[in-house]
């Protein structure tokens, strides 16, 4: 298996009339193999939309990227602009968290996945009017052809994300970006969501960039689980290993504030303290300040992230603790 | 959609019987006599009253107010006091050129207008958005009669560049004038092939144009701009460039039509105000169209004339508003006809 | 840490006063447009105010005629040359500033004074009030503009007073329309029904409330549209509906100049001038209201 997606030390920071306003990526590592899906899991603010964004280059001006983003061999930072819009939407694709405001108000939804579709695999009107019909009932949407000729605001949440799940997939990407696909969403109509995106990604075999707040719902989706904590990576490694053994603090505190975890009667866990500022420059782990098995040498050096068994991956001093 | 043009139709209908109202009010609260205006300054007493009595002036107002809209209805607009000749005929002789002038002056404003919004919308903070910032106020603060001067000192005058007044100059008029079909006469003479003639027509149709052109087009400018802006910050903008859409089409395709409403409602204020601006431009540069005929008959307080004009203007008026409203539900499927 | 509170500037970034106030003078101090508009806004007002001191000619400002210095071409004794009637352009500019920015600032308060509190009343209460407002408001606005000003102007007899009532008559239904959609957008709000809830009545509910919360919108069209009105204002003028002659006014100073532009050019162009200066300061300071007091579009 040859490795889809390779993120190598991805630095970003923004910047305001020359000065560094944020820091907010700093050195994020981490791989997606073809046909595998991958959790990206962190609370607001940790930098996984953003490390989602910086692999189709979609920041704004005021931001430096720095590190290697390999997509199929290729560094994608270094391509140039007329090169990435081949890139994107045909080999990698996004979905959104909302896709309401995320469909243009004034189109149907078939021109628009009609739109995309023509641009990027060079077919007519009426090929690629048939294309996204054809998309659009293998999302599972009923009667496509009149659901094309709807607007936006005439479908429902859940009808809209599946819309915007064929407008991702017509093309045949072979990597999927998916930013909190089912958070604006209803659990019954999450689930479908999921289960629509799991069958296929197994029919046509294209690698997942899952990102979400959710622990439980990355745990039934992805195959391995990056954590990141105030814009680096973790702990990383198979779903059912992390699941079992975590191995980084922070991996253990999410999955013990688990809902479905709790004991009855007693208080729900939580993890005391705040996420430093994205201008902290603390040399220790950024982890240190609300950690509970901190010790001395966790203030003075950061600890990287490293292997510690097959595919499993941790930066703390203190794995071998937990 | 049947439904909201029958209940537009009923209230412009009773709109306009409230203005004609309005108007009629007005122009016969005068302090100044109609007779005395029909004759002209050196009337007599006993030509006063007779006159008085041939117009029918004597009559109660309502009567007289009943008689004038029966006849409006008849297509009989009352007759001008000062011309002598019917309102009507006086209006539509002199509509073509006015039209002319207006249709491309909005066209003009328009085409300028839209581009230069959306382009400076697209480089904010650069030096294009401040231009386009700098010289739409610019057009917005201008008074048009002085505009019309300066351009005429500047490129008839100083430069010589182009004729500075009429519609035609003297030469072409009396030796080899444009057949009349339309009175549009960049169109009669395209089609007659009157080469000569149209270029003459256009050359004097340029400064009139510009003059008229500058503040919608400044106007949209600013409009068009500050919608683009709006829509540029929406998430179905940024949705469009992850897909690998082209600048191009994001920018003039996707993105436009979502400030089309803004960009539409001031067109047809635009439009509007040509209607009224247009009696400036005219008066600076000698055109002879509604702007002449309309400006004497105020000064004159030629009522059936100012009561013709005022018509004329709030039927045009909204007429455009219809269609702006009819345009606005075709462009945004979220609006509804009410 | 202690902070010195000798002077705002001193505090750190995080306490400074972010009140509409303080935001307004800090955007009116950094924005060149804003800076631009209210310096000339301020120049045409005192030069205005003070025009019998500052005119070199004020005789001539108010009409006094020099035949024997007629048409003279800009020069150290007549710095805009002289018009028609040998009168010093730059006097009579000067004393123009008068009557534009007199009936600017009249028509627009009376269009505010009338037509904001019908708005308001009428967007508050809904129902057949609010219709007949606007079907009322409807048959002004359906005029093109500037055309009910004419009529009304003319069939007056054209003089100032009655051009600046005929503005103020075709004005007062815009700013019913704007405070009427600002009152129902506000009908709704929570601060709105609590006030009600505590047994406050209407008409305080209005004038406190409302009319604060609204005073935004109002404030920024007046400004803008106090331009608007001297561009009006010198439309009629020129027209000869408006201010007759002797007056010095800047519409019927290039409406006197006009027929002989091209030899005479200074005639009608300073009074011109006069006109798009005052009008750009209003836009320009009309804009940077705007910018300052709309949360949505506001910067920094």
């Amino acid at each position: 298996m040859s490795t889809l997606l390779e993120i190598d030390d991805l630095r970003v920071d923004f910047s305001r009339d020359g000065r560094v306003t944020s820091r907010a990526l700093r050195g994020i590592s981490l791989a997606v193999e073809a046909g595998e899906a991958v959790g990206v899991v962190g609370e607001t603010g940790c930098g996984k939309t953003l490390t989602g964004l910086s692999v189709l280059r979609m920041l704004p001006d005021n931001a430096s990227v720095s590190g290697r983003i390999c997509f199929e061999g290729q560094d994608l930072l270094e391509l140039s602009a007329r090169e990435l819009r081949t890139i994107r939407g045909r080999r990698i694709s996004m979905v959104f968290q909302s896709p309401g405001t995320s469909f243009n108000p004034v189109f149907t939804v078939g021109y628009q996945i009609g739109l995309v579709a023509e641009r990027h695999l060079g077919v007519g009107r009426k090929e690629g009017q048939r294309l996204v019909a054809e998309t659009l009932h293998a999302v599972g949407l009923p009667n496509p052809e009149s659901v094309m000729r709807f607007y936006p605001h005439e479908l429902s949440g859940g009808m809209l994300q599946r819309a915007m799940i064929a407008m991702a997939i017509i093309c045949r990407p072979s990597l999927l970006i998916a930013d909190e696909p089912t958070t604006a969403l209803d659990v019954t109509i999450a689930q479908q969501i999921l289960r629509l995106l799991r069958r296929l990604q197994r029919e046509q075999g294209f690698g997942v960039f899952f990102i979400s707040h959710d622990l439980d719902l990355v745990s039934d989706f992805c195959d391995r689980i990056a954590v990141l904590y105030a814009g680096r990576v973790v702990e990383l490694g198979a779903t059912a290993e992390l699941l079992r053994r975590p191995r980084h603090p922070y991996t253990r505190a999410l999955l013990e504030a688990l809902p479905g975890r709790a004991q009855p009667g007693a208080p729900l866990p939580t993890v005391p303290g705040t996420v430093p500022s994205d201008l902290d420059e603390a040399p220790g782990c950024s982890f240190a300040p609300r950690c509970p098995l901190v010790v001395e040498r966790c203030l003075q050096e950061r600890p990287v992230l490293a292997e510690i068994g097959s595919g499993h991956a941790a930066a703390c001093h203190r794995w071998d603790a937990l | 959609m049947l439904h909201f043009l029958r209940r537009r139709l009923l209230a412009s209908l009773l709109t306009l019987f409230g203005i004609t109202t309005i108007t009629f009010a007005l122009a016969r609260v005068v302090p100044s006599d109609p007779a005395v205006v029909y004759i002209g300054p050196l009337a007599r007493p006993a030509e006063i009253a007779r006159v008085t009595k041939e117009l029918g002036l004597d009559r109660p107002l309502y009567e007289q107010y009943v008689s004038y809209l029966g006849n409006l209805f008849q297509g009989d607009w009352g007759t001008s006091l000062a011309t002598k000749q019917p309102v009507l005929g006086g209006i539509a002789a002199r509509l073509p050129a006015t039209l002319e002038l207006i249709l491309l002056a909005m066209t003009l404003a328009v085409a300028v207008g839209i581009p230069l919004g959306v382009f400076a919308a697209y480089r904010k903070g650069h030096l294009p958005d401040a231009g386009a910032r700098v010289g739409s106020v610019v057009g917005i603060s201008m008074p048009v009669f002085w505009l019309g001067l300066l351009l005429q000192v500047l490129f008839a005058e100083w430069l010589q560049l182009l004729p500075a007044i009429g519609r035609l100059s003297l030469e072409t008029e009396v030796l080899d004038p444009i057949t009349k079909i339309t009175g549009f006469y960049l169109i009669d003479s395209l089609v007659t092939g009157d080469w000569a003639g149209f270029r003459d027509a256009a050359s004097h149709l340029v400064l009139p144009t510009i003059t008229l052109a500058a503040y919608p087009a400044a106007l949209i400018t600013r409009m068009t701009r500050a919608a683009m802006l709006d829509v540029l910050g929406q998430d179905y903008v940024r949705t469009a460039r992850t897909f690998g859409l082209s600048e191009r089409l994001v920018l003039w395709r996707l993105a436009l039509r979502n400030a089309m409403p803004t960009t539409l409602t001031v067109s047809g204020l635009s439009l509007a105000y040509l209607v009224t601006g247009s009696f400036f431009v005219e008066i600076v540069f000698n055109w002879p169209g509604i702007g002449q005929y309309s400006t004497s008959a105020l000064l004159n307080l030629d009522y059936p004339a100012i009561m013709g004009i005022t018509l004329l203007g709030a039927t045009v008026f909204l007429v455009i508003n219809l269609a702006v409203d009819l345009l606005q539900a075709k462009l945004d499927p979220r609006v509804r006809l009410q | 840490m202690s902070v010195s509170l000798d002077s705002p500037e001193q505090l750190p970034e995080a306490y400074r006063s972010t009140g509409m106030r303080s935001r307004a003078l800090r955007t009116l101090r950094r924005d060149p447009g804003a800076l631009l508009g209210a310096s000339v806004i301020t120049f045409l007002v005192v030069i205005a105010l003070a025009a019998p001191i500052v005119a070199p000619y004020p005789a001539q400002g108010r009409g006094e005629a020099d035949v024997p210095a007629r048409d003279l071409a800009p020069s150290w004794e007549h710095l805009f040359g002289t018009d028609h009637l040998g009168r010093d352009v730059l006097s009579r500019v000067i004393f123009g500033g008068r009557p534009a920015l007199g009936v600017a600032f009249a028509v627009v308060i009376l269009a505010v004074l009338i037509g904001v509190p019908l708005g308001m009343v009428a967007g508050y209460r809904g129902g057949w009030l609010d219709e007949a407002l606007m079907r009322f408001t409807d048959l002004f606005l359906a005029f093109p503009p500037l055309l009910l000003a004419m009529v009304i102007s003319a069939t007056l007899g054209a003089s100032l007073f009655h051009a600046g009532l005929a503005l103020a008559i075709s004005w007062w239904p815009w700013y019913a329309r704007l405070a009427r959609t600002v009152t129902q957008s506000l009908k709704h709000e929570p601060f709105i029904d609590a006030a009600r809830v505590f047994g406050v009545r209407e008409p305080v509910i209005l004038a406190r409330h409302v009319l604060r919360n609204a005073t935004t919108p109002i404030l920024v069209q007046a400004t803008i549209d106090a331009g608007t009105v001297i561009l009006a204002v010198g439309a009629l003028a020129f027209l000869g509906l408006a201010a007759q002659p002797p007056t010095a006014d800047w519409g019927l100073m290039v409406a006197e100049g006009r027929t002989t532009v091209v030899t005479e050019w200074w005639i009608s162009t300073f009074p011109g001038l006069a006109i798009f200066a005052a009008v750009l300061g209003f836009n320009l300071l009309g804009d940077a209201l705007r910018d300052v007091l709309d949360p949505k579009t506001g910067t920094r």
